[in-house]
């Protein structure tokens, strides 16, 4: 999503913020918590995780205010602090395991589905992972790079995830291309 | 490489990127079907930015701003620490060189004692370190009252009138800060349990 919060304006607020005006806080608070329970509800099994993911992100807002300079986009900072506090449980419960246990579910659940799908029924039967990757790449515009940092991946890794997540959206999606 | 074969779906997503090698490049202009799978690549894409956004389904800023409101105190209180401990030191000191009429070595080490009391029960906050989960409603209003209450004697410790104190004094009043951290410490260690942490 673009930057709600002109950068001279997030600046001003901030720089509020951290003088402890909790209106100024609030500002911030009201412009991104769309955007930041969004990415979390993508990025989170459940409704809770993500409530709690949204939570937990502005904590950490208002704890680092100092860690943003001022200098790159203000939702941009927020964002990344979103995702890993999102992501947090793959590092907590290392879920690298059970994902590739989610694949395979995700794949005999297969046989079952209807044979086509709509996209946000698809998207939400990728395996967590999958879905994570393909929602910060495609949607939210970050590098392989930046993903596999905060996954704790590497970024052929990140691609490959990407490229597994779009032909299962194609077939699920009753879109079998000609390439194979 | 050659053009004998397809690209793959992680090749064309490199290109769609505008990251491909240049043989995906050439292939996915020359390639109809390779071509059409990289537009069909570039539609999910818009597709899914195109996907509705979602509303919390509660408001959350309360929450938020009481507990960041609580850290925002208890980082206040361990900066205070120090400087209330030296304040009290240098009223040792003063008293020893002036002398009192009650016992000055009694005195002296009662308020010695209360104040390592008190920094142990500072110590002990930190090692549990609060800031790192969230509070629930009961347990933030509990921390809360009990910060305030540090925040004000805090406030008693600090005047310079207090240095006018007797050491007796001066050693209640840290007793009662070491009692006030030791229950703020008992409310973070009861939901470190709870929790199963």
């Amino acid at each position: 999503m673009a930057d709600t919060i002109p950068l001279a304006e997030a600046r001003s607020l901030i720089a509020r913020a951290k003088a402890g005006d909790h209106g100024a806080l609030e500002q911030v608070y009201r412009a991104y918590e769309g955007a930041v329970y969004t990415l979390a509800r993508r990025l989170s099994k459940t409704p809770e995780d993500a409530e709690d993911a949204l939570q937990e992100t502005f904590l950490e807002v208002c704890r680092s205010l100092s860690a943003w300079r001022g200098e790159g986009s203000l939702w941009g900072w927020i964002r990344s602090i979103a995702a890993s506090k999102a992501l947090m449980r793959y590092r907590r419960e290392k879920v690298r395991a059970t994902d590739l246990l989610d694949d395979d579910v995700a794949e005999r659940r297969g046989e079952d589905v209807p044979l086509r799908m709509d996209l946000e029924a698809a998207l939400q039967r990728l395996p967590e992972r999958s879905r994570s990757v393909v929602w910060l790449h495609d949607v939210e515009g970050m590098t392989h790079e930046e993903i596999a940092e905060l996954m704790g991946m590497t970024t052929s890794f990140s691609k490959s995830q990407l490229a597994r997540a779009h032909q299962k959206l194609r077939a699920w999606l009753g879109e079998e291309g000609a390439v194979s | 490489m050659n053009d004998t074969r397809h690209g793959t779906t992680e090749e064309l997503l490199a290109v769609r990127d505008g990251e491909g090698s240049a043989w995906a490049k050439a292939h996915a202009d020359s390639c109809s079907a390779c071509g059409a799978e990289l537009y069909r690549l570039d539609q999910m894409r818009a597709r899914l930015r195109a996907l509705p956004s979602y509303t919390p389904p509660r408001d959350r800023w309360g929450v938020i701003a009481f507990q960041a409101r609580a850290e925002r105190r208890v980082r206040r209180v361990s900066a205070f620490t120090g400087l209330a401990a030296a304040a009290a030191l240098a009223g040792l000191l003063l008293v020893a060189v002036r002398g009192t009429g009650a016992d000055p070595l009694a005195e002296r080490a009662s308020l010695r004692t209360a104040m390592a009391r008190s920094q142990a029960m500072e110590q002990a906050l930190r090692d549990l370190n609060p800031e790192s989960r969230a509070l629930n409603g009961e347990a933030a209003a509990a921390v809360a009252d009990l910060q305030e209450r540090i925040e004000a004697l805090d406030a008693r410790l600090g005047a310079p009138a207090v240095l006018g104190n007797d050491l007796g004094t001066q050693a209640e009043m840290w007793n009662e800060r070491a009692g006030l951290l030791s229950a703020l410490v008992d409310v973070h260690t009861t939901r470190v349990a709870r929790a199963g942490l």
